[in-house]
């Protein structure tokens, strides 16, 4: 674990600006993540919202010529300060609301709607209050047509890889927000997204259970190799969930930097937080963060 | 709930004790002790007179009832889920609601005659606009999130109505059923008192005009016992259907 060569000569790495070709050589050896094929290619979006208050029409820059390649099984972070349309952007690319210029590509072809390579995992869970958490994970299945004992089957298959098979008749009302995020996760992983699109999924939880999350999707992730899109306004998260962590400025969202996270995997969270690495980029993360946010001002 | 049930019969006792004193120590036609009231309604039951009556006065009840339901969900569907709809509606839906649907007897006697017909005309008249009104608030006030959800699982509007808004309204359109029966049944002995004298609307004119207090009061608690079953029903098609929902309050 503590073999390679960036946890040696972590500080001069941060301190400067990224030297992505040296750093990335380094990732995929480490991942053995050799499949460095483009799965999503977002070319120059541009967003804006019309905001009518009295008769008068504003229009607000959401976002901001973003361009970004993210890699196949990639862990990609977004983070950025409230307001610089990350959420925005998500949706953009679950096809959920339109832009207004660019393109984006999934494995080279445009999207226009949510499909079925896609799933997302919402920040405020979006569990059905009526349906048990069986009901609620078969929701996703029921859309796409599969036959009753296939989706029970898929359904709790999930639920217990995310622990929750003792709990599939129970209300989400009757579970804890961690419990109800694991649900929240196995109705997405039961449609086998490709591409698992995350919106400050753990934002609403206590930060115990937080910390007890992230660890449990970076299990998962090795095991089901997915590309995750992960929105989050937390720079320890993004550190030490991801391959690379996009930061972006506020309103209009814009791409400030992306930055590769040179922390071998499997990553041992207590370990992790205590590498002069990981504590380095969160630093520098929050410097980046810092005068994003100051030049909007 | 089982110490609820026995207060409400201690509260029952309560009140009929009182009353049988009462009603004793004044020894007036204005007041009959219980007693000669529920001797009285025993002889309205056996001479088949209160059944007959209120046979007629349920089956106004049910169909007027039942057409409010049908219609006010439907309507208040299309308002809550269309905004050109609402807009179109909501004028003459407030105006209605608030409206003393009483002053509309006449024109409905103009309408539909002196039959049955206008007797199912105000007890709709009496319960819809309610439950219009709530269908439309439940449907508005769906949690776009989990709207949003489904459509990123690729729900088409169908699924999205049937699977997402109709379930997460439920709860306020049965809100509005509720508050509906208890309009449908004053609009039941409404229409009977003011139209034709039929049913048990008609009992409570004859008995009252004919100072029978002891025949008056007993079709009054028939009445009162009947609006209590009434919402009764309501309420565990209620719970049947949305109780995720009372548990949630509980918490």
């Amino acid at each position: 674990m503590r073999r390679s060569p960036a946890n040696e000569s972590p500080v001069q790495n941060v301190r400067e600006p990224f030297d992505s070709s040296h750093v990335l050589n380094g990732l995929n050896v480490l991942n053995g993540l050799n499949e460095s094929h483009p799965l999503v290619e977002i070319r120059g979006v541009s967003k804006s919202f019309h905001k009518t208050v009295k008769d008068s029409t504003t229009e607000i820059k959401a976002l901001a010529d973003i361009s970004l390649t993210i890699r196949k099984n990639e862990f990609i972070s977004i983070i950025g300060p409230s307001g610089c349309g990350k959420t925005t952007l998500l949706k953009i690319i679950d096809g959920l609301i339109p832009y207004d210029s660019g393109k984006i590509l999934i494995d080279g072809k445009q999207i226009t709607a949510p499909g079925p390579d896609r799933a997302v995992v919402f920040q405020s869970f979006a569990l059905l209050p009526w349906r048990t958490v069986l009901a609620n994970v078969e929701f996703s299945l029921e859309l796409r047509q599969t036959s009753k004992e296939e989706r029970t089957k898929t359904a709790r298959d999930y639920l217990k890889r995310v622990g929750l098979a003792d709990f599939e008749n129970h209300y989400p009302h009757e579970l804890s927000g961690g419990m109800q995020q694991r649900a929240g996760l196995a109705r997405a992983l039961a449609v086998n997204p490709s591409i698992l699109l995350m919106d400050e999924p753990f934002g609403a939880v206590d930060a115990q259970t937080r910390q007890l999350l992230q660890e449990e999707l970076l299990e998962l992730w090795q095991r089901e190799r997915k590309t995750v899109i992960f929105i989050t306004h937390s720079m320890d998260e993004a550190v030490y969930l991801s391959d690379r962590v996009v930061v972006m400025t506020p309103r209009p969202g814009r791409v400030a930097e992306i930055l590769d996270v040179p922390l071998p995997r499997p990553r041992v969270s207590e370990e992790v937080r205590r590498d002069a690495t990981f504590v380095d980029l969160t630093n520098y993360i929050w410097g980046s963060l810092k005068k994003a946010m100051e030049n909007h001002h | 709930m089982n110490s609820r049930i026995g207060t409400h019969v201690l509260s029952l006792l309560s009140l009929a004790a009182l009353w049988e004193i009462a009603g004793r120590a004044m020894n007036s036609t204005l007041i009959p002790p219980l007693s000669q009231i529920g001797a009285a309604w025993w002889k309205l039951l056996m001479s088949g007179k209160l059944l007959a009556n209120l046979s007629m006065s349920l089956t106004t009840l049910a169909i007027g009832f039942s057409l409010a339901v049908l219609f006010g969900i439907v309507v208040g569907l299309l308002m809550g889920r269309f905004r050109a709809v609402e807009h179109f509606l909501d004028l003459y839906v407030n105006a209605l609601m608030s409206a003393p649907t009483t002053a509309f007897v006449p024109v409905l006697i103009l309408w539909f005659g002196l039959g049955v017909e206008s007797r199912i005309a105000v007890v709709f008249l009496f319960a819809v606009f309610v439950i219009i009104i709530n269908t439309m608030t439940g449907v508005k006030q769906v949690d776009t999130v989990l709207v949003e959800m489904a459509r990123s699982f690729g729900a088409r509007e169908r699924e999205v109505f049937f699977k997402i808004i109709l379930p997460a309204a439920l709860p306020a359109i049965m809100a509005g059923l509720r508050l509906g029966i208890g309009r449908a049944v004053k609009g039941m002995v409404t229409a009977e008192m003011l139209l034709t004298l039929t049913g048990i609307g008609a009992m409570i004119m004859q008995y009252g005009s004919s100072f029978a207090t002891d025949s008056l009061f007993a079709v009054i608690l028939t009445i009162l016992v009947i609006a209590l079953l009434t919402m009764r029903a309501v309420q565990w098609l209620d719970r049947r259907l949305t109780g995720w929902k009372a548990e949630i309050a509980i918490e």
